[in-house]
């Protein structure tokens, strides 16, 4: 049995803070991700979901000040699109190219491939990724599956061939993965290396779960603690000279005085000096370079053994 | 009826009874050199294990894994930066994935005690004592040494009979106190560990499957703000506060910048005795011996 397998996905030990570097020594990098789905829970975006005074602010008004709040403030973001947003309102989509931003997949529908069998989930990454090549006229380069106000975990759903299927597809990068907070790789093949650039995501970084969670109309209204935390951590992260990665969704961050708490952030953001601001795309391409694999990635021989009474 | 009733009232009086016979509290405890509070940091080194052991998700195993790549390492350097011995309670099989920094935490004196096999304690006596002590030698290879504490449902006279001191699980008291067999002898130290100063509590999604409705999380500046007054009133009264950590929780960058406070904090003050469970276990046991049960 290789090392650690089914127990964990990349090798044992991170990059130190003194290990790290940046382009044209910026200090900290920092990824800011809007979420365009509008899926509630694992079955992903339904009829219900598109057709709701929310999903109208979204792509209308509150997609409107994200943007012009990105805009004012010179800075980049990765948008995780599933394929269907981008074939209810094409022309959006290109819009965010347009504007110097990156569109990346997230499903078709932003569903859940738990269960999927390895060929269904094949077909829809095709399927996913051919529609969002077709309407912004290039092959996405990262894939994202981030996690749903009613998902029973923060983390995002992937099946157990998810990840290699990427790889397969030629993807340079997952967007969303815990086991670090800088990039890193998650092998799915210790014997041959296989892996996958990995950005990091936090649940404590994702304004969903502050905003009304889990409910609209029932849920807490935590955006304060939303704000201390993207502060502690980019502050933090800044000083370390690590990543600071947000998640960002219209609906959530830009309704009203939530949206007022993130102009003041991005505002605080922009006195800090050096900060790089890449898209995941970009981010990932400098990491491949500069961190690959083939040199950077450490993975320990086999202790891990099989005893009776264990789990193995 | 009324004597069915009765009957009822009268069993769950001897359970009270029963249960109160088992624990002894320590009168007029005295720290060493005339400290005011014994601060015990500790961190349950499960990382990914836990969340294995409960069949969730391929990402909840990487949020786990944090605690193993980043998590760990950071405790440590924030610990070893202010000079503090900590307690790493660790789940036996963590040796077999993260032995690197198991060894650096016993290179700067941290010390190791028992989490568990596998973050679990088999139905089955000997299975159960054969999980306890694949956990001994998994640490004394490590550390050289054998573990003298554990945080975890072991049963306590399998503990007692197997080496261990003291386990840090309940808070029958706010300060330490003995946990007594069936026939009144002296088991074990219990060194008092509260939810309310856990940082899964505030900071980790879904922790034992928990719905979403129940998540409370939370953030950096409040959690300090209760810790501190959790601090502030032992130290005013003279006692005891233990603060239980995970690494892939308190790893985080945030959550070690506001340790690293906390601690700065808790150091503007005299008498506070930074220790690790051990040394405040072996205390309480030379100098507050376990009292002879009245017959």
């Amino acid at each position: 049995m290789p090392w650690k397998d089914g127990y964990t996905i990349s090798d044992e030990k991170s990059l130190d803070d003194k290990d790290i570097r940046w382009p044209e020594g910026k200090r900290c990098a920092v990824h800011i991700v809007v979420n365009l789905s509008m899926a509630g829970g694992p079955e992903g975006i339904s009829a219900k979901d598109v057709r709701s005074a929310t999903a109208l602010f979204a792509a209308g008004e509150g997609l409107d000040l994200l943007l012009a709040a990105l805009a004012k403030h010179g800075l980049k973001a990765t948008f995780a699109v599933p394929a269907v947003m981008a074939t209810i309102d094409p022309a959006r989509i290109r819009g965010l190219v347009a504007a110097g931003h990156e569109v990346a997949a997230q499903g078709l529908r932003h569903e859940d491939v738990t269960t999927l069998p390895r060929a269904e989930e094949k077909a829809r990454i095709e399927l996913a990724t051919g529609i969002l090549a077709d309407v912004t006229g290039r092959k996405p380069s990262g894939w994202f599956s981030l996690p749903r106000q009613g998902d029973p975990f923060a983390g995002g759903t992937i099946s157990p061939n998810t990840m290699d299927l990427l790889i397969e597809a030629g993807f340079a990068y997952m967007g969303n993965g815990l086991a670090d907070d800088i990039p890193h790789y998650w092998v799915t093949d210790f014997a041959s290396r296989r892996a996958i650039l990995t950005l990091p995501y936090y649940y404590h970084f994702d304004d969903q779960f502050f905003c009304m969670f889990p409910h609209a109309g029932t849920g807490l209204e935590n955006s304060d603690m939303l704000v201390r935390n993207w502060r502690a951590e980019l502050d933090a992260q800044y000083k370390r000279g690590r990543f600071f990665t947000m998640v960002l969704h219209p609906q959530h961050v830009g309704w009203c005085n939530r949206m007022g708490l993130l102009e003041d952030f991005l505002a605080y953001m922009g006195r800090l000096p050096d900060l790089w601001n890449p898209t995941g795309a970009e981010c990932a391409g400098y990491w491949a370079r500069t961190y690959p694999a083939a040199t950077h990635l450490e993975l320990e021989p086999s202790i891990w053994k099989d005893y009776p009474g264990s789990l193995s | 009826m009324s004597e069915k009733l009765l009957e009822e009232v009268a069993g769950l009086e001897a359970a009270a009874r029963a249960y109160t016979a088992r624990h002894q509290r320590i009168d007029n405890l005295r720290w060493p050199d005339g400290a005011r509070i014994a601060v015990n940091f500790t961190a349950d080194f499960d990382a990914m294990l836990l969340r294995r052991l409960n069949n969730e998700p391929p990402m909840q195993l990487a949020k786990g894994e944090f605690g193993g790549r980043v998590g760990i390492w950071r405790l440590i350097e924030l610990f070893d930066s202010h000079r503090i011995k900590a307690t790493v309670f660790t789940v036996g099989r963590i040796c077999e994935l993260y032995p690197k920094a198991l060894r650096a935490a016993v290179k700067s004196g941290h010390e190791l005690a028992d989490h568990m096999w596998e973050h679990r304690v088999p139905r089955e006596p000997e299975l159960e004592r054969d999980h306890l002590l694949k956990t001994r030698d998994a640490l004394e290879r490590i550390s050289g040494r054998r573990p003298v504490g554990s945080r975890s449902h072991h049963t306590p006279t399998l503990l007692r009979d197997e080496g261990y001191i003291y386990n840090s699980h309940g808070a029958a008291d706010h300060k330490p106190y003995y946990v007594l067999d069936d026939k009144g002898a002296p088991c074990l130290l219990e060194l008092p560990f509260h939810f309310a100063i856990d940082d899964a509590m505030f900071f980790s999604f879904a922790w034992y499957a928990s719905a979403n409705a129940e998540q409370r999380l939370s953030d950096t500046d409040r959690v300090l703000d209760m810790w501190w007054a959790g601090f502030m009133q032992q130290y005013r009264q003279g006692g005891y506060l233990n603060i239980c950590l995970h690494p892939f929780v308190s790893g985080r960058a945030l959550r070690i910048a506001m340790l690293d406070r906390l601690i700065a904090r808790m150091k503007t003050l005299p008498g506070v005795w930074f220790a690790t469970c051990e040394e405040v276990a072996r205390h309480c046991l030379e100098q507050h011996p376990a009292k002879p049960k009245a017959a």
